[in-house]
């Protein structure tokens, strides 16, 4: 046996891997993060604060360069002119899915992987959720409670700020909040008007998002600039570099490699035990090894599954790359609201409303399980509404100035199911530039998932309607491509039975003791809540876990 | 700490743990400065010395000058050209560049000149007959423009959009200063 280099490896410095790196420093262990991806320096790679003429294209982003490396990433609603480095290149990074049966992967490598770009919307789950699967026969069962995870909520909540307003509701409970943000005018209408209609049944709150309303653990709240996704020189929205990988630095313990791509796990047949991992330097191609007393793969739901994968360890159940489960978009509806003509919106806030789910929450739809929740809110069209306008000359200019109606938008975020066909597989042949094998990716909605989607439209337009909403317009778009959510999880779920899953209830390998994953592929059921949080609070419960268990020497 | 003094300060120490330690106002401050500073763009051309000298024209004809700049002070036709050159297809910039020659076959026709020596009033007819008549190619030329101009520097100043407010009111008065 060889001599361990770290107490821990963490497989990805996101949204999950910082807050691996973060717990187990802080509990005393030397620990390495491996990052795929480039370093990022905050003051030159964030790029939110550039005026759109310094841009070569405005905004419209360079469509060939794109056309040729990301044709795939570029699908992603946050990819734009300059956020699109914070996306992998498809052609060193490919995938293959079958020709009918498109999905999105989408990927981020560098240091902070996809915790700079995500959409920041964070919501707990509740026993609605985690009974989801015993309560309808699907799948497997949770193996924790929502009791289990509340108090790692709170942990996550308190450390990476998240602002938000109580609404005392049991399937969607509240959390550590700061300030909410402020409904605008015509969303409090609605609010009010669904309120009279609704009751508590449906309600519209401000979305729960991790962007700072006030300062918090010496990070500055958010000025409202607008793209987020850009970076965050302020660092008022959470990421990793901006909070979990500095705490964990501040520790002295972390060791952090860039690119660093895993081929493998190493896997101590005698021991049963990972004895580390096997690196590609992304940038010699030299092979190395780093060897470590526990492991946590957090390199996202795909890659996750892919490393475990291409290192035939922990798929005893054969549940590895299963049921894939993203969250199904595209339903929804918009409408006109009458009035407030003599008010705007100042300031872009990184924020909109959430209405959570009420399908299947006291009463049963006839038509599918689960449910969906709606996020949205309400504008006025400005300039971009004359780049089709008719006429020319002055009075077509002074259009510019004006601004349109007030437009109330929902836009549904629905539950699937996990399938065990939905599933990513090793392919044959295709590799990625480092020679390291590819996903192929066979996923497709179901018919609940459809079902949910039309329902969307519909329940939408009855909200705008409450809301006394004129021409309600019910989206016309079938379903999103699956992936298309960027909500990817599931593809090595926990579980209370070895056989039929991968992880236990600490995210720890039940075939293997030292293997922990706690990113998204350990989901058991997908909610219909953006699943970040989740994630973290698993994240963080299981490092405490596994420092217990490695201080007794059960690891 | 001058700002300038921050800067060189965070650039020395590099990275993540130099701002551990600012004040909140402080990194807003740096933010400011640091994403400072245009790229610049190499010209590469497209547009003859005619062309381009119609497309500014229409582009002024569409968003004039008033008691705010318009399209020329707002260097609408420089970006234009970036997209023929750099961003559409050859079929997109050759539809684009026969719709340039059109105007001159039409102010002929009209007015037996070419576009950029007819009078104002002539050019507005010729252009406000092809919007009347949703010609595919002049919608293109005033998505450009009012993208152009609403992008530029000058278009961002004279809507209000720029400088940034760097606060949050979702139900501010109409005439609120920002």
């Amino acid at each position: 046996m060889q001599p361990a280099d770290f107490d821990a490896i963490v497989v990805g410095s996101g949204i999950t891997g910082g807050w691996a790196a973060k717990e187990l420093t802080e509990l005393g262990l030397r620990t390495l993060v491996l990052e795929a991806g480039r370093p990022i320096t905050p003051e030159q790679d964030y790029t939110e604060h550039k005026p759109p003429w310094e841009l070569p294209f405005r905004g419209l982003g360079d469509r060939r360069t794109v056309a040729a490396r990301q044709p795939m990433q570029s699908h992603s609603v946050s990819f734009d002119e300059l956020s699109h480095v914070f996306w992998t290149d498809d052609v060193d990074n490919p995938y293959s899915t079958p020709a009918d049966r498109p999905f999105y992967w989408f990927r981020a490598r560098q240091v902070g992987g996809k915790s700079i770009i995500w959409g920041r919307q964070v919501y707990r789950w509740s026993d609605l959720d985690f009974e989801a699967n015993l309560r309808d026969g699907t799948a497997v069962d949770w193996p924790i409670r929502y009791a289990d995870i509340a108090p790692w909520y709170d942990h996550v909540e308190r450390f990476i700020g998240v602002s938000g307003q109580k609404e005392g509701l049991a399937h969607l409970p509240d959390g550590q909040f700061l300030p909410p943000m402020a409904l605008n005018c015509v969303e409090q209408h609605v609010r009010e008007r669904m309120a009279q209609q609704f009751g508590r049944e449906r309600i519209l709150t401000i979305g729960r998002v991790a962007n700072l309303t006030q300062a918090h653990h010496g990070r500055a709240p958010c000025h409202y600039c607008g793209p987020c996704h850009r970076g965050c020189i302020t660092r008022s929205y959470f990421s990793s570099i901006n909070a979990t990988l500095p705490a964990a630095r501040a520790t002295g313990r972390l060791t952090l490699r860039p690119f660093s791509i895993v081929r493998g796990l190493i896997y101590d047949k005698e021991r049963n035990r990972i004895a580390g991992v096997r690196i590609v330097d992304a940038q010699t191609k030299a092979e190395r090894e780093y060897m470590a007393r526990v492991v946590f793969l957090c390199a996202s739901a795909l890659e996750s599954a892919r490393i475990l994968l291409n290192s035939g360890v922990g798929n005893s159940s054969d549940q590895v790359g299963r049921n894939i489960m993203d969250h199904i978009k595209w339903g929804g509806a918009s409408g006109e609201i009458d009035g407030w003509t003599d008010r705007r919106e100042i300031g872009e806030r990184p924020n909109g409303i959430y209405v959570p789910r009420f399908r299947n929450v006291s009463s049963r739809h006839p038509d599918f399980i689960r449910g969906y929740g709606f996020q949205g809110g309400a504008d006025r069209d400005g300039w971009r509404a004359s780049l089709h306008a008719p006429g020319i000359g002055r009075a077509f200019k002074a259009r510019l100035n004006s601004l349109g109606p007030w437009s109330m938008t929902f836009e549904g975020f629905g539950e699937m199911l996990p399938r065990a066909e939905n599933r990513a597989t090793i392919h044959p042949t295709l590799v990625d530039a480092w020679g390291i094998p590819s996903l192929h990716i066979d996923c497709k909605w179901s018919d609940n998932e459809l079902a949910i989607h039309r329902d969307m439209s519909v329940a939408a337009a009855e909200l705008l309607e409450a809301a006394g909403a004129k021409d309600i317009r019910p989206s016309t778009r079938g379903p999103s491509t699956p992936g298309g959510t960027n909500h990817e999880m599931g593809t090595a779920r926990m579980g209370r039975d070895g056989k039929t899953s991968v992880l236990n209830g600490w995210n720890q390998s039940w075939d293997v003791p030292n293997l922990f994953v706690t990113d998204g592929a350990a989901m058991t059921s997908s909610g219909c809540q953006n699943p970040s949080l989740t994630y973290m609070a698993l994240t963080a419960r299981a490092c405490h876990y596994a420092v217990e268990r490695l201080k007794r020497g059960d690891l | 700490m001058k700002r300038r003094e921050l800067i060189h300060w965070l650039v020395a120490t590099a990275g993540l743990r130099a701002l551990d330690g600012l004040a909140p106002a402080d990194l807003l401050a740096l933010g400011r400065d640091v994403h400072r500073g245009a790229a610049s763009h190499a010209a590469r051309r497209t547009l003859t010395a005619h062309a381009e000298q119609t497309l500014a024209i229409a582009a002024e004809r569409i968003l004039p000058a008033t008691d705010t700049p318009g399209a020329t002070d707002a260097g609408v036709s420089a970006f234009i050209e970036k997209m023929l050159t750099d961003w559409h297809t050859p079929a997109e910039r050759e539809r684009f560049l026969a719709g340039l020659r059109d105007l001159d076959v039409r102010c002929h026709a009209r007015a037996s000149r070419d576009f950029v020596e007819c009078s104002e009033a002539d050019q507005v007819a010729v252009l406000t007959a092809l919007d009347d008549a949703h010609e595919e190619w002049f919608g293109r030329l005033k998505y450009l423009t009012v993208y152009g101009y609403c992008t530029s520097e000058v278009g961002q100043r004279a809507l209000g959009l720029w400088p940034q407010p760097w606060r949050y009111d979702g139900c501010a008065p109409l005439d609120a200063t920002r």
